[in-house]
């Protein structure tokens, strides 16, 4: 590209690199799709970002927008190459404000450390992805990510309040409001909120926060039979009157990684389940965890334990936040995160494991049970040409699966490059349509993030 | 060019086992300061990936690129996929250095080869301690003897306060660090500062530094040491001492002596004993952030390096609002020292430097009263 000195002018020689061995890291995400951009920036203001996107508007120039890059879709793959705008650097918490219940922040926050600054204040932004340590709000925002609160507490887009973002055209545009409630025009925060990238760069985001509840107490159940274990699930999940605040599966090959990788000594068992609740009063947490263990009770499980200690409890959300990465322990591997309606959750878990045999694969699963949302991770060897044919009929399999159930290819990980390719299983030509038309809308010269979510028009 | 990276290979398994989940961006003392992906040990792991595969060809910009790390280990503690980012970035720095990308260090090595030490001092400071021969054998290391040489002093004359009977060598580098940045450690050096050790009758080796500590410890070179050996912090454990300051203290966990070594509590055991108001920092013990000194990023990247100290030095001053921040290695101390701001109203030392300045304050309070 012949421009890149314009851009050094615009951010200065230390936030931009096109040297081969930045490139090259940042061809990679957590997905298993690998292009390598043409050049990388880190801007520090929004006006140099409205001044770079200006000029790749006019020169048709790619932009993929990024934040700590955990994506596991290919989510910020230069898949057409282009510039990576790494939004890392624009890191400030702007504004705290708690009288209004809510918090801007720059694109460039950690997810961990927002919600670090708001315990001081006892508040929280509830959304919960297991990479909460390192995801940044950006990013969160661009993916909608959810995590495993989501049942009770809902995902990245329920918080979204409004938003500044860089549109295509490179004007700033500011959109929602700072309100509990808007209904002023169209709902853009929520069209850019999982927009991928597609539709501008994120510069700003105000987010709404919540308390954080007094207390909460953890549990959890084994079973030797996965249909135990989800008809567990979907009884407290609709027949407790209640919604815990977590409600995640483990199984089999999850456990076991977990067992032979930590120094948590978890049961050998089909699947387990943990729970948690949170309330305002322990009695409150304690009732309602009542009601659960007793619905586990019914559902023949192997053992049944709380966990008292916040150590112990600490340690049980830490094994689960780390399961993605223990089972790379074992293989290399693809997570995805196809998502069911409740009742349909036992048909899912059965049906991986279905998959799993007909193919010859192992799957490692877990996932946010309460909200339907499995993570099935296939493990294969990636410098095996059979076992990645093999892996991306897993994969097929599994698309197929979630829709035949009503469900969806993704709850949380997003559409990105690695199921761009499915987009129709799961969305009629009309929906393509209107979706493309506001594509390109916003973006006519198509340099947003292309190539993801099967937008190309 | 056409050498294979037979180093690098070894670890084609761990560094495919990187799941790049990124949980190594939240402690890189390097990506900290950059916010640059490409200096993250995920980075770094995928750089040397592609390398492996024959996807990318090495570069001199990619050797010196896996210069940028300073092995601290936290990504090693805190990855989830089990992998060992500094382990395979040394291997990596051999092969490039095989490749011909020779890098800054090769200097060094000349240096050491020629001098006996790091930075090519032609003169040894006298401490005047070479007794033929004690039970104990005091090894102090480059950075201590040529660039905290006060602070040595301090330790030894600690040392003779409690009566350890103690003798010094004509030491020679220990030229462990040569492994960490591309070259091999020299036996020659190693021999000799074995057949001294062996001359002093010594059954214990104490050492001050404790990336010596690791070399003697861990080196094949050293395999013939046969000494009982220990971290000075190991050897003053047990000791009572008959000094005492109000002022609140805090502690940096070396990453050499902590993450490396495992020795945490030592250091902790004796500054109870001398310091009733010590406070830990945020970020101590395994998560202890790196004071940037290590893994040759303070000679190749000295500006980024003083950064990592300042900052981690700022932490520590917000988080404890300590007026004494102690430590036990050489570099960290020197780093600290270099990057501190005056404005900061904190004083950095070793903790046998700061137990010989309370024992010398006490002479002078016992003077003065008498």
């Amino acid at each position: 590209m012949n421009n890149m000195h314009k851009f050094i002018d615009i951010v200065g020689e230390d936030n931009f690199s096109d040297k081969i061995e930045d490139l090259i890291p940042y061809s990679y995400d957590a997905s298993i799709n690998v292009y390598r951009p043409d050049a990388l920036i880190w801007p520090e203001t929004k006006e140099q970002i409205s001044q770079i996107v200006t000029i790749a508007n006019k020169k048709g120039v790619p932009i993929i927008p990024r934040g700590a890059g955990t994506s596991l879709s290919g989510g910020v793959i230069a898949i057409e190459g282009g510039i990576v705008i790494d939004v890392s650097k624009m890191n400030k918490i702007i504004e705290i404000k708690i009288e209004d219940r809510y918090a801007t922040v720059q694109p460039g926050v950690i997810c961990d450390d927002l919600n670090k600054e708001l315990s001081k204040y006892k508040f929280i932004f509830p959304p919960d992805p297991a990479s909460s340590s390192v995801s940044t709000i950006g990013g969160n925002v661009a993916t909608n990510a959810g995590g495993i609160k989501g049942a009770k507490y809902g995902t990245t887009r329920d918080y979204v309040l409004g938003l500044e973002v860089v549109i295509p055209t490179g004007e700033i545009m500011h959109t929602g409001a700072h309100t509990m409630k808007c209904v002023s025009g169209y709902d853009l925060p929520k069209l850019f909120t999982g927009s991928e990238g597609t539709l501008g760069v994120i510069t700003e985001v105000t987010l709404k926060i919540n308390p954080v509840p007094l207390h909460a107490m953890t549990a959890m159940a084994t079973f030797d039979r996965l249909e135990d274990a989800g008809h567990a699930i979907s009884e407290t999940m609709t027949g407790s009157n209640l919604i815990p605040s977590v409600m995640e599966i483990l199984d089999k090959v999850t456990l076991k990684s977990i067992r032979e990788n930590t120094s948590l000594e978890l049961p050998e068992c089909e699947a387990m389940l943990l729970t948690e609740t949170d309330g305002y009063t322990w009695q409150e947490v304690e009732a309602q965890m009542m009601v659960i263990l007793e619905i586990f009770k019914k559902n023949n499980p192997l053992t049944i334990k709380t966990a008292k200690e916040e150590k112990e409890r600490m340690e049980l959300w830490e094994a689960r936040k780390g399961a993605y990465a223990t089972l790379s322990r074992i293989s290399t591997g693809v997570l995805d995160d196809v998502t069911v309606p409740i009742s349909k959750f036992t048909d899912l878990l059965v049906g991986v494991q279905e998959i799993s045999k007909k193919r010859g694969l192992v799957i490692g699963t877990y996932g946010h049970a309460g909200d339907g949302n499995l993570h099935p991770q296939i493990l294969y060897d990636t410098y095996d040409p059979e076992q990645v044919k093999k892996m991306e009929m897993v994969e097929s399999d599994l698309f197929h699966l979630a829709v035949s159930l009503n469900g969806t290819l993704t709850g949380e990980h997003g559409i990105g490059l690695s199921k761009a390719d499915y987009m129709g299983l799961e969305h009629d030509s009309v929906e393509m349509e209107v979706m493309k038309k506001i594509k390109k809308a916003l973006d006519p010269n198509n340099i947003m993030n292309p190539g993801k979510m099967a937008l190309h028009f | 060019m056409s050498e294979p990276l037979e180093l690098s290979k070894k670890y084609q398994h761990m560094v495919t086992q990187c799941s790049r989940c990124g949980f190594c961006r939240m402690v890189c003392p390097i990506f900290d300061i950059t916010k640059n992906w490409a200096t993250n040990a995920g980075g770094k792991m995928v750089l040397i990936k592609e390398i492996i595969d024959e996807k990318t060809k090495p570069s001199e910009g990619i050797a010196k690129s896996l210069l940028n790390c300073t092995t601290c280990m936290n990504c090693t503690i805190n990855c989830p996929s089990g992998v060992d980012p500094p382990e395979v970035i040394r291997a990596a720095r051999k092969d490039m250095v095989n490749l011909g990308y020779d890098n800054m260090f090769k200097a060094m090595s000349d240096v050491i080869a020629k001098t006996g030490n790091l930075y090519g001092e032609e003169e040894k400071p006298d401490w005047g301690h070479k007794h033929e021969k004690a039970p104990y054998v005091l090894f102090v290391g480059c950075v201590g003897t040529y660039r905290e040489r006060e602070s040595v002093e301090k330790t030894i004359k600690l040392l003779d306060i409690l009566g350890v009977k103690f003798t010094m060598i004509d030491e020679v580098c220990c030229s462990g660090v040569l492994e960490d940045v591309g070259y091999q450690a020299r036996k020659e050096l190693a021999r000799h500062n074995i057949n001294e050790f062996h001359r002093t009758g010594a059954k214990t080796l104490i050492t001050t530094c404790p990336y010596c500590y690791r070399t003697f410890k861990n080196h094949p070179f050293y395999k013939d040491l046969n000494l009982e050996l220990k971290h000075i912090t190991q050897f003053l454990a047990e000791y009572d001492f008959k000094v005492k300051t109000d002022k609140k203290v805090t502690y940096h966990d070396p990453c050499d002596l902590g993450r490396h070594e495992g020795i945490y509590e030592e250091p902790r055991q004796i500054i109870r004993k001398i310091a009733p108001n010590f406070v830990e920092p945020e970020r101590t013990r395994e998560n202890a952030m790196c004071c940037g000194a290590g893994g040759g990023v303070r000679g190749s990247f000295p500006k980024e390096s003083i950064t990592i100290a300042r900052n981690r030095l700022r932490k520590i001053i917000e988080e404890t609002g300590a007026e004494i921040l102690l430590t036990e290695c050489p570099s960290c101390l020197h780093n600290f020292r270099n990057a501190k701001l005056r404005r900061w109203n904190i004083e950095i030392y070793n903790i046998t430097e700061f137990i010989a300045i309370l024992y010398k304050e006490m002479d002078v309070r016992e003077t003065v009263a008498a």
